[in-house]
């Protein structure tokens, strides 16, 4: 082996273990909107909340969007405090990585928590400018779970005496304009 | 001589208002009903709360004077302004019990911005809201694009009601009466949201693998926001979140017909068509939109920031699109959007502050003023080159031939006018809070034209007295003025009259 192609392969070895490293150590959501165009094409790791939907499409993609933000472990609707707007990008993946999960998040659930491993594709020329995460492997970190709200029952007591003391005005008005 | 109001003056504005808001409280009715089928019991209580207020406000108005009293130019104006105010102080009860806004003012500004049909949004983790206040978030645009008002005149008519018409920013009359013209559009609504929401329920089950249901409640609100030329949208990722080029243009055909005056879908709906191409107002929205096109893909070109040709048309059609009508729906990120430089930024500005049509849901100057302007600086142009004995006199066509007159000219250049010093006061007022001329000038711009668009200004953390004055601006803008000077007049008059 000669010491130029020995260096080939160490360089090759070194870009292979950092790359790995890098995808490894994560990107939040929150970097990935924020430095778009800087990591278009790279392999990424994000961690965060599946949410909204789950879209299985006839050309074998299933989109859904990806959270990243306050909200993931601590959803409003669960207690957690109202600190700004979500921080999501899209994710497409297959099929086989799209199914057995637990429902997306939403209103009655917190959606599984996952950590996605794919490519980041920005302003993507073969879907006319879209930008999102192509996913290449998912693991679930944590499970989604139903969420529940308790009613409000003082609200359903004020608003209905408030609609009753406004028919009591209604029928009173009836009978003056009727004595009349 | 300043005339103080009486108490009768109070009393008959009173008794609008009160009607006004049982209107809002029957609306109210059908989130209620969305939440107990869909057992959403938290949200179930807020709508009850607020219905139960707006039910006894309006009775409380309405038992303040006998039926149907006298209404006059000023006190239409004033009840039109009041109730732009008073309804989404009350409609944002069951936002400030959600738990999603910071501070009640956060949720009033969202409600403003609903109600204005502007789209600008401060509210907190979207994307775990209900389903039944999140279609409340949209249905609140859809009663601000077709008017809270319209929706009063179709139900109850009184003798003043031409007045309450005009005063909420509607200055065409294209069929006789005003009950008439309220049915027209309600008629136009309702066949649009049928036809549309079907499509994009279709569209989102059968091309996007949406569960049906799921399909559905996304089709409805996309709606309810794209023909109000409102622009929430269920998701925080905006139009984006659907990843779909078809789903895109479904949704764009409820955007057309919100840009479009009711005048001109009464033309093509019952002739004569040739009026839909012959206007003036026709012409000029879209001269104006190829125009803002152009420069807008020019610019974005010239950053490179889409590597082809499909990508930088689809993008930059639909971010175009979107500020022209209105409507403010973002297929990209705000923190992309406020990268947008040159060219790219000023199509994207020129085309939110031009608007849409006159008698829409659609914001901005509107395209009649400024195809009128354009008009009116033309012959004074030609008036200058000409000899100076020389008569030059203007026509235009819309809905027929007319003289361009100078009174016509004067009231278009002062709505005009007042709309870039509502566009400037908003942009001075955030640089003084030391945010960037551009974005200051994008955000204001977008809250006074009711766009909805932003390029990350709005946001909770945005300082209370720029809230408030975006919240003016939408008010203002959405209102055309005139509302808002007779509700200034008639309370300067009560301070100030004799």
């Amino acid at each position: 082996m000669t010491r130029s192609t020995r260096l080939v392969i160490i360089a090759t070895m070194w870009l292979a273990v950092s790359g790995a490293a890098s995808a490894a150590e994560g990107t939040t959501v929150s970097e990935l909107i924020a430095d778009a165009e800087a990591l278009a094409g790279s392999e990424v790791t994000v961690e965060g909340e599946l949410v909204g939907d789950y879209g299985f499409r006839d050309d074998g993609w299933m989109w859904t969007q990806l959270n990243g933000d306050d909200y993931v472990h601590a959803p409003i609707v669960d207690g957690g405090e109202p600190t700004g707007g979500n921080t999501g990008v899209g994710v497409r993946m297959s099929f086989d990585l799209g199914q057995g999960l637990d429902p997306p998040g939403g209103y009655r659930n917190r959606g599984p928590i996952v950590r996605i491993t794919g490519v980041w594709k920005h302003h993507d020329p073969a879907r006319q400018g879209e930008s999102y995460l192509e996913a290449t492997s998912l693991i679930v970190v944590e499970p989604g779970r139903p969420l529940n709200q308790d009613a409000q029952w003082v609200a359903v007591l004020v608003g209905l005496g408030l609609v009753a003391v406004s028919v009591f005005l209604r029928i009173w008005r009836r009978d003056e304009t009727e004595s009349l | 001589m300043l005339v103080k109001p009486t108490k009768a003056d109070f009393k008959v504005i009173g008794y609008y208002l009160g009607r006004i808001f049982l209107i809002v409280a029957a609306a109210g009715c059908l989130p209620l009903l969305w939440a107990v089928l869909t057992a959403e019991w938290h949200p179930f209580g807020s709508f009850a709360l607020m219905i139960g207020v707006f039910t006894f406000l309006g009775m409380l108005g309405s038992r303040l004077a006998p039926r149907h009293p006298k209404l006059d130019w000023s006190h239409g104006m004033v009840v039109v302004a009041l109730a732009w105010l008073v309804v989404p102080l009350i409609g944002a009860i069951p936002f400030v019990l959600s738990g999603h806004f910071g501070t009640p003012l956060d949720a009033i500004f969202d409600s403003v911005s609903g109600l204005t049909t502007t789209g600008l949004a401060v509210i907190s983790d979207l994307d775990h809201l209900a389903t039944s206040l999140n279609f409340w978030r949209h249905l609140l645009q859809f009663l601000g694009g077709l008017g809270i008002i319209v929706a009063a005149l179709t139900v109850f008519v009184g003798p003043g009601g031409i007045t309450l018409y005009f005063g909420e920013g509607r200055g065409e009359r294209f069929l006789p009466s005003v009950t008439s013209m309220s049915r027209f559009i309600w008629t136009v609504a309702a066949v649009h949201l049928v036809v549309v929401v079907a499509a994009l329920t279709l569209v989102g089950w059968l091309v996007l693998g949406f569960e049906v249901h799921r399909a559905a409640f996304h089709a409805i609100t996309m709606f309810l926001a794209g023909f109000s030329t409102g622009g929430f949208a269920p998701q925080s990722t905006s139009i984006g979140y659907y990843h779909s080029a078809i789903f895109e243009a479904v949704a764009a055909i409820s955007m057309v017909a919100g840009v479009m005056s009711f005048g001109l879908h009464h033309s093509l709906w019952r002739g004569p068509r040739r009026d839909a191409i012959a206007n003036l107002e026709t012409r000029t929205i879209l001269s104006t939109l190829g125009f803002t096109l152009v420069l807008t893909l020019l610019g974005l070109a010239a950053t490179a920031a889409f590597t082809d040709i499909t990508g930088l048309t689809r993008q930059g059609l639909f971010q175009i699109f979107s500020a022209q009508t209105t409507t403010g729906w973002a297929t990209i990120p705000s923190t992309e959007l406020s990268g947008w430089g040159g060219l790219a930024f000023g199509g994207m500005a020129i085309a939110m502050a031009l608007g849409g049509m006159g008698n829409s849901t659609a914001g901005g100057v509107k395209a009649l003023r400024v195809g009128l302007t354009i008009k009116a600086v033309a012959n004074h142009v030609k008036q200058a080159l000409l000899p100076e004995r020389a008569v030059v006199g203007a026509m235009y066509y819309q809905a027929g031939r007319r003289h361009l007159t100078h009174d016509t000219v004067m009231a278009v250049m002062t709505i005009s006018l007042l709309y870039v010093a509502l566009y400037l006061l908003g942009a001075g007022v955030g640089v003084a809070y030391g945010i960037p001329l551009q974005q200051a000038l994008f955000e204001s711009i977008s809250a006074s034209a009711t766009i909805g668009l932003s390029v990350g200004v709005t946001d909770p953390s945005m300082p209370t007295l720029l809230q408030i004055v975006y919240m003016l601006q939408m008010w203002a803008g959405r209102l055309e003025f005139l509302a808002l000077f007779s509700l200034v007049g008639f309370f300067y008059a009560a301070v100030r009259g004799k």
